[in-house]
């Protein structure tokens, strides 16, 4: 097994959102500004990676027909750990993100990775396969979040950028994150077509 | 029946006991801290709202069957009374938190929203620090930001009268130069896009206005019965 | 006045702040059912049920149990796993009492699950205030039904747009997701102009 490999495929090839087009809520939701993207990745991240390493670890043990009840369990607690830490030592990102940070359990991300992936490989290549799978949620995140700070809110990590222009306020609303993520899904196919 | 029921039930059992058992440390660990940084939320939020006084008491009054929490304070030179409340209004996606300190004659002297939900870009704007300073100065290192600058929306309540009803009035973009003008109106000027939250944050700061004199006037009932 | 803030709260769900819409919750069904109009309505239908028993049930669990205990931190694994015994359950009952239904259901119900919408509203019901204000359970419930009904209302709308667009000319690129983001797009600037109604 090319380890390299489990690790890249996410963040490209396998990318969740722009390839495989799951976990796209939080994507919306939360790609508002640079620094809550980050902060929303980080999150996302710790609690991929940590399920995909127990369910791993778990995964001649649990019996088949309740594993996904297992799995939900496995992740909740992680998005708990997630919550409180956040609430303790980063309360204002724990405010900005609000209720997408108890949502990470629903992040069809998460459990579509315990379910096809960990639940089936070691716990070398689940880590490395979260990790990646992370990365590339987050580098669409990140994407999206640069051009919407930019647009929507004039302002670039809490910066304003050009002094006394009126932003476009769609932009930060749903309708700015439908199309921003529309045009990305066109440009990627357009990338695609080409090879 | 083994294995169909009472496994797969010790199973789930013992994962969502283990994850309950874990929870419950890390909670033990970050709890005083939580508790700790509302304080100190609380305490910054109080000096803020309240300069140059001197918080003296800090009580809780049932006031149409509501809790009505309130601090009392004292001018450090001078003695004049000031009140600090707590209020909440119903903003466009969810309560909108804040607190709010005036002196006897019930003029704001300042206000603080402590906790919101709106939406960012528009609502959320009432918690926006307006500041000249771009990107390209911080990159630059042209200006030094180590002052905490009070959010414009909220700097617009000081010196406006709590008892009357605050104006919205729309004038397109905050800057300083409005202050003025808008104060001789007991208005502030709205977030743009965004008028469900200043109405909800300056109808919240008049019923607060109301619910202190009642609490302070219940209080003052009770001390003359217990005298 | 109560029914007044009841369908307040009602409108707004459905309206003002619809979850696919205006708070971007809900997206992968919405993506996912939206093909063909029959399913759109199966998949609203046991939305609304699962979406309406939910906020009733978290909110007992939260306010009787969570909060005398202490222990409002496992807020998020409460009510995940309720969610989780909840669609199971009404799958087994309707498989049981009316297959018909059962049959034209069936393989949405174990999709809610993962639907941020249903876990959403549990936690906003709590957000909200709803625990310690009068009448909090009616509010909360009306809340998840009226969530319910305007997710249904986006899917539907929007499966009747994507049937018409399986015919219209569209650029290679475009064909599939982008142009579905960018009906949905469409649709929220739409449902912008709720925002500045006065209720």
């Amino acid at each position: 097994m090319n380890y390299w490999n489990e690790f890249t495929k996410g963040i490209w090839k396998k990318n969740p959102i722009l390839i495989i087009g799951i976990g796209m809520c939080p994507t919306l939701a939360v790609s508002t500004s640079v620094s809550n993207a980050l902060w929303m990745t980080l999150a996302a991240t710790f609690v991929l990676v940590c399920s995909n390493i127990l369910v791993s670890l778990a995964r001649g043990i649990t019996p088949s027909h309740i594993r996904i009840p297992v799995f939900i369990i496995i992740i909740a607690a992680f998005v708990t750990i997630v919550e409180l830490v956040l609430k303790a030592y980063q309360e204002a990102v724990y405010d900005a993100l609000g209720i997408f940070i108890p949502l990470i359990v629903v992040n069809c991300i998460i459990l579509g990775r315990a379910e096809e992936y960990a639940s089936k490989n070691n716990v070398v290549a689940s880590t490395l396969d979260g990790l990646g799978m992370g990365l590339g949620f987050g580098f669409t995140l990140t994407v999206l979040a640069f051009f919407r700070e930019i647009l929507g809110a004039n302002k670039l990590f809490g910066y304003t950028l050009i002094p006394g222009m009126e932003p476009s306020s769609a932009m930060i609303l749903a309708p700015g994150a439908f199309f921003t993520l529309a045009i990305m899904l066109g440009m990627m196919n357009w990338i695609n077509s080409r090879k | 029946m083994f294995n169909s029921i009472i496994k797969p039930s010790l199973v789930l059992l013992l994962v969502a006991f283990a994850a309950s058992f874990s929870l419950s440390h890390i909670q033990k660990i970050t709890y005083p801290n939580i508790i700790k940084m509302e304080k100190e939320k609380q305490d910054l939020a109080l000096k803020l709202v309240l300069p140059g006084y001197r918080i003296t008491g800090s009580k809780k009054a049932k006031v149409e069957g509501k809790e009505f929490e309130y601090w009392t304070a004292e001018k450090e030179e001078g003695g004049t009374a000031g009140y600090a409340f707590m209020v909440a209004g119903n903003g466009y996606s969810g309560p909108v938190e804040s607190i709010v300190g005036i002196d006897d004659r019930g003029t704001i002297l300042g206000m603080s929203i402590l906790k919101q939900s709106e939406t960012p870009g528009l609502g959320a704007r009432c918690v926006e620090v307006s500041s000249k300073e771009t990107l390209f100065d911080k990159l630059l290192e042209k200006t030094a930001r180590n002052e905490i600058y009070m959010p414009w929306f909220q700097k617009q309540f000081s010196g406006l009268n709590s008892g009357e009803k605050i104006r919205i009035l729309k004038k397109g973009e905050w800057n300083e130069g409005l202050m003025e003008s808008l104060r001789k109106e007991n208005a502030v000027l709205a977030i743009t896009g965004a008028t469900v939250t200043s109405v909800t944050v300056t109808e919240s700061i008049k019923n607060g206005h109301e619910l202190l004199k009642k609490a302070l006037a219940s209080g003052a009932e009770k001390k003359e019965a217990g005298k | 006045m109560e029914i007044k803030v009841l369908f307040t709260i009602l409108l707004t769900t459905i309206l003002i702040n619809n979850y696919v819409l205006s708070q971007i919750l809900g997206l992968c069904p919405f993506l996912g059912v939206s093909k063909k109009l029959d399913s759109a309505i199966g998949m609203g239908l046991a939305v609304i049920f699962v979406m309406t028993l939910a906020s009733f049930i978290t909110f007992i669990i939260y306010k009787y149990v969570l909060i005398p205990f202490n222990i409002e931190y496992l807020r998020t694994i409460t009510f995940i796993l309720v969610i989780a015994a909840l669609v199971q359950l009404v799958e087994m009952m309707i498989e049981k009492f009316s297959p018909a239904l059962y049959n034209a259901l069936g393989i949405f119900l174990p999709l809610i699950t993962t639907n941020c919408a249903v876990l959403g509203v549990a936690v906003l019901n709590i957000n909200s205030g709803f625990v310690t204000a009068d009448l909090g359970i009616l509010k909360s419930v009306v809340q998840g039904f009226g969530g319910g009904v305007g997710f249904t209302l986006a899917l539907l709308l929007m499966a009747g747009i994507r049937e018409r667009l399986e015919l219209a000319p569209i650029h290679k690129n475009l064909i599939g997701l982008p142009i579905t983001f960018i009906t949905a797009g469409l649709m929220a600037l739409a449902f912008l102009g709720f925002s500045g109604m006065k209720i």
